[in-house]
């Protein structure tokens, strides 16, 4: 093998490509033969070539504390992360099952509450989550699907199991990296794309616009179709204006929609106010309208949820539907599955201890040094700890922390996550990954071939957030019959 | 359309003119001086003059050399209609409208920008100041030309277009402002004995030299340059032929009604014009008189169309045009 892969150590954690040094996986084949033709010179080549292209098409994420700088390139790391299309055909069944339950649960959690009822999840859990909003209950969705596009975060642990992490139901972020990640791979190792059977991902921006049109009040005419962001500054910004831009829908702020006393939502425009009947929110529902939620937002319309509780618009998601996306909830996902399919989940969950519950409690703070820690209800990793990586001090300080307000935290094993090859400097490393697909739920599912696999790019780290140091990685699906 | 959208296109549009009307402008004048003696009244100084920014040039400079000049014309950030600066504000207009326009014209904007800031430095030496200057002409010709072929000429076109002539004929007036330099009473005898030069100077500088001699066809004369420059339907930086793209593009526009006459009535006052024997004074009147028209046309544009939205406009009209007076 070239000298980039010396000193390979696949020791510590399940290696998604390699075996060992010395011997590739099947599904990395293709891929470690082309490697070995490049000589360091050429790596590094195409390295700077990718690094160039990011930014000329100017792919930017936002980290909140930086000021001044309002977007910050993208790191991406060129060696693709690859799944053999047989492991993952299962994988998407799993999840089509997992949000299909998701949505079932989401109805009933603001209709009859028979899972409550019935002794499936206790109903405190429920009326004391901050994303449970009882402006929605009675409400009816098309399709009854509350959650519409869902991230869902998977892990592979030492054992080569893939378990799902959270479910992100709210206004999950990273679909256009995972697009941008392939169009810089194919600029960047174009002679190796087409020797290997990939599977394409670019017909996400169309599935994502045919879901949103299933579900418009008048499946008569043509929807006007919005995407709502809360601005330039948020974080998220690219990948706004990247999905309006690629569906060919508006690209809209609040202060650019109104409701009328018709209840139904205008924007503004050159013409004067023009209709809109699905509205793609990437706000939270905190800031959706300040009639209803938060007073003080300005990123929100006034009058929206009026004009959606009239059925005059379609929000995905749906107001509510984060009641979903709680990580205490998530430790019954197994359960709904059970309940409203009765099927067996195809995924499993990870181990999850829910300080709520008295003997969990006990066990989480008797191991916190062993377990990670997280709040029920951050995104982006903030907020959580590391047990094995953290300072004594730090696990105090979340002792307490836990025990002021139990029902917010919740518990897992820390889980010796996947690794992948990274190039670090001038030679191939090891480094953690997940994997983020994205699943659409209207009238029909639809899932991702692959998603956005994140890389925590520092030596060890095992988070990989974009805003926290981490990086991501184009995703190969191959497809290894007909190869 | 959106009303923003529409407001951030035309802004797109204006500040990315403009930034190739600095690096025309200083790409000529750089030819031109090397063709004049030294003692003639025209110099560096002249450039700050055209572009109206006399004080804000002195609060930061002391003297109008070549050096001072064309940093605060090219690359000073402090100085809001710097080349830099407009290039920033048209990047931050089209990174926020990327959604109506093809990928690559973003891209394009974004090269030029991220080109400009790794080469601030490099125009003090005026070798590779005109390799920069040539590079920033073609890449606004690039933009265009992207999106003549690649756009659909929709109203978000229309407005970019309607963005890209008010500003040219604002560019151009100031411009032909040199003119009356060179109709002054008092003016040396070396101007005059190079006055056919400094119209070609003029002529250059909105790309029209060859255009007019093949369609003026006698030698260079002050009163045929202005008028040509200044009437004709032709000539794309002509204002007569800008006026007629504004119009032109209003048509095609949604609830146009209340503009359609104000752009009659300006064409109007331009067809009355006659530059024969114009004097220094009449010149600087009627020039005067026309960017106030300008301006004017600019709000009623902006009353019409990017009001129905109470924005922040703050990102969009970041200054309207430099509004200091000479």
């Amino acid at each position: 093998m070239s000298s980039i892969w010396q000193n390979y150590n696949t020791e510590n954690a399940y290696d998604e490509l390699m075996f060992s040094e010395f011997q590739p996986r099947a599904v990395s084949h293709g891929l470690c033969q082309y490697l070995n033709l490049l000589n360091k010179e050429d790596i590094d080549k195409r390295k700077t070539a990718a690094e160039l292209a990011i930014i000329e098409m100017g792919i930017t994420f936002t980290v909140y504390s930086d000021e001044g700088n309002i977007d910050r390139a993208w790191p991406f790391d060129i060696i693709p992360r690859i799944i053999d299309a047989r492991e993952w055909r299962y994988i998407e069944q799993g999840l089509k099952q997992r949000l299909t339950a998701l949505n079932c649960f989401i109805s009933d959690v603001y209709l009859d509450q028979n899972f409550i009822k019935d002794g499936g999840i206790p109903g405190d859990i429920i009326h004391s989550s901050k994303n449970f909003r009882k402006e929605c209950v009675g409400m009816r969705p098309r399709y009854d699907a509350w959650a519409n596009i869902c991230g869902t975060d998977l892990v592979r642990d030492k054992d080569g199991v893939m378990y799902v992490l959270e479910d992100n139901l709210r206004v999950p972020s990273g679909v256009s990296y995972m697009l941008e990640n392939r169009v810089i791979t194919k600029r960047v190792f174009p002679e190796l794309l087409q020797n290997c059977n990939i599977l394409p991902i670019d017909d996400y921006p169309t599935q994502l616009h045919e879901m949103l049109s299933s579900i418009a009040p008048d499946q008569n005419s043509r929807p006007q179709i919005a995407v709502l962001t809360p601005g330039i500054y948020n974080s998220a910004y690219f990948e706004h204006a990247y999905l309006a831009q690629q569906m060919g829908a508006q690209l809209v702020e609040g202060s650019d929609l109104m409701v009328d006393d018709d209840d139904c939502v205008y924007m503004r425009t050159i013409e004067g106010l023009e209709k809109v009947d699905v509205i793609y929110r990437r706000i939270d529902d905190d800031f959706l309208d300040p009639e209803v939620f938060r007073k003080d937002s300005v990123l929100g319309v006034p009058g929206l949820m009026r004009a959606w509780k009239a059925g005059n618009v379609a929000l995905a998601n749906a107001p509510g539907a984060g009641v979903a996306d709680d990580k205490v909830v998530y430790a019954y996902v197994p359960d709904m599955i059970r309940y409203y399919l009765n099927e067996e989940p195809i995924l499993p969950n990870v181990k999850t201890y829910l300080c709520s519950d008295k003997e969990h409690l006990d066990y989480v703070l008797a191991h916190l040094a062993e377990l990670v820690v997280k709040p029920a209800n951050e995104s982006g990793g903030y907020g959580m700890l590391v047990g094995p990586h953290a300072a004594a001090k730090e696990v105090e300080a979340f002792r307490k922390i836990i025990r002021k307000n139990p029902r917010n935290y919740i518990a897992q094993p820390t889980l010796s996550i996947s690794t992948s090859p990274t190039l670090c400097k001038d030679r191939l490393q090891p480094r953690h990954i997940d994997l983020r697909p994205f699943i659409l739920q209207g009238e029909n599912t639809f899932v991702t071939a692959g998603g956005l696999t994140r890389v925590a790019l520092k030596k060890g780290s095992l988070v990989v957030n974009s805003s926290q140091g981490g990086g991501s990685k184009d995703t190969w699906i191959i497809n290894m019959e007909n190869n | 359309m959106l009303s923003r959208s529409a407001e951030r296109l035309y802004w797109l549009a204006r500040y990315l003119e403009r930034t190739e009307n600095i690096a025309r402008l200083v790409s000529v004048h750089m030819n031109l001086l090397m063709d004049l003696p030294k003692g003639v009244e025209m110099g560096w100084q002249q450039l700050i003059d055209i572009n109206g920014c006399r004080q804000s040039f002195r609060e930061r400079y002391n003297s109008a050399q070549e050096r001072n000049v064309t940093r605060f014309l090219l690359t000073d950030p402090t100085y809001p209609n710097s080349l830099f600066s407009c290039l920033g504000y048209a990047r931050e207009n089209i990174r926020t409208s990327r959604e109506l326009m093809p990928d690559e014209a973003w891209e394009q904007v974004n090269e030029m920008y991220l080109y400009t800031r790794e080469n601030l430095d490099c125009i003090t030496s005026r070798r590779s100041r005109v390799l920069f200057l040539n590079e920033i002409l073609e890449g606004c010709q690039r933009f265009t030309g992207l999106l003549s072929g690649y756009m659909s000429h929709d109203h978000p076109y229309q407005f970019i277009r309607l963005g890209r002539n008010v500003e040219r004929a604002d560019m151009t007036s100031r411009i032909l402002d040199l003119g009356s330099l060179l109709l002054s009473e008092s003016r040396s005898a070396e101007m005059r004995q190079y006055e056919s030069i400094l119209w070609m100077n003029i002529l250059q500088s909105l790309n029209a030299l060859l255009m007019y001699r093949r369609h003026v066809r006698s030698r260079i004369k002050g009163d045929d340059v202005l008028n040509y420059l200044l009437l004709d339907k032709n000539l794309p930086r002509s204002i007569g032929c800008c006026l007629a793209e504004i119009a032109d593009c209003i048509e095609r526009l949604p609830n146009h009604d209340a503009l359609s006459g104000k752009v009659v009535e300006l064409e109007n006052y331009l067809q009355s014009i006659d530059m024969q024997q114009t004097t220094q004074l009449q010149l600087r009147h009627i020039l005067d008189r026309l960017q106030n028209k300008l301006g004017v046309l600019h709000e009623n544009i902006s009353n019409n169309w990017f009001l129905a939205a109470p924005v922040e406009t703050a990102l969009a009209s970041q200054t309207q045009t430099c509004s200091e007076q000479k």
